[in-house]
């Protein structure tokens, strides 16, 4: 049984660090416009409980891009400067939702494992009734 | 087939067996985008019964001895597969997890269907069926 709750807690744990990194992916896209804008990076640590053996799975402190912020041509911009340009943000859509279609598609493979090892321990229950 | 029972203790191990794979299987597809993490897995069933009654290898004629070929002694050792193949040094790949955890699936509810056909057999030899 404990086996089991490890592998729910596991997966479970999964579900949390791909739900945060969706949630920092549409962080970026909504932002994608704002001036002086940063993408957020979301970094995934494995780490291991004191009281299980399993190495669950962790968000660790959340970095910013440090790559060149776009210079956008735009002289009636309120924020351009004497040559006309102003800073736009370092987003790029392409990898954004790139980086959504992953953290989709590893959330559905942990809710998969999850409904599965539900339904094992179900099963396993399911010997003592009668 | 009434004094050791050893279809259960067999259907048990195999259960065990596929509970701690599952516990791997759902380790490595939450950690399938973790820089550094390197896929785990057991030996199937198969192998590890195999591996426990080879001829020369001490068996369990009695209750008290250690390792015996009641699933208790079985080597269940995790093995860690080496390099990684993705950028970030990563080697889960969703795809053979996801196989892998359809195989553990079917092994669990095998034993589990061995465990209850053998109870009612115990069941109708007891009379109340």
């Amino acid at each position: 049984m404990s086996e089991f709750s490890n592998a729910l807690s596991v997966s479970s744990s999964g579900l949390k660090a791909q739900a945060a990194r969706l949630r920092h992916v549409s962080e970026n896209i909504s932002n994608a416009d704002t001036p002086g804008y940063r993408r957020k990076t979301v970094p995934f640590e494995a780490t291991r409980d004191m009281n299980s053996d399993v190495e669950t799975v962790k968000v660790g402190r959340v970095h910013l891009d440090r790559t060149d912020l776009a210079q956008v041509y735009d002289p009636s911009h309120p924020l351009a400067d004497q040559s006309g340009h102003y800073e736009g943000s370092n987003v790029d859509l392409m990898i954004e939702i790139a980086d959504a279609r992953e953290a989709q598609r590893s959330y559905e493979a942990n809710l998969k494992m999850f409904d599965q090892t539900r339904q094992m321990s179900a099963s396993l229950m399911e010997l003592l009734r009668r | 087939m009434f004094t050791k029972l050893n279809v259960f203790n067999l259907a048990s191990a195999m259960a065990t067996h596929a509970g701690t794979r599952q516990a791997l299987v759902s380790q490595n597809i939450a950690n399938a985008d973790t820089p550094g993490y390197h896929a785990k897995d057991i030996k199937p069933f198969s192998e590890v019964f195999d591996d426990n009654t080879q001829p020369g290898d001490m068996r369990a004629s009695r209750t008290n001895h250690l390792n015996g070929s009641s699933g208790q002694g079985m080597n269940w050792t995790v093995s860690t597969t080496e390099a990684g193949s993705d950028p970030n040094n990563n080697s889960v790949s969703i795809e053979s997890e996801i196989l892998k955890g359809v195989e553990v699936k079917r092994q669990h509810d095998k034993s589990i269907a061995i465990y209850k056909s053998s109870m009612n057999i115990l069941r109708t030899s007891l009379g109340r069926n």
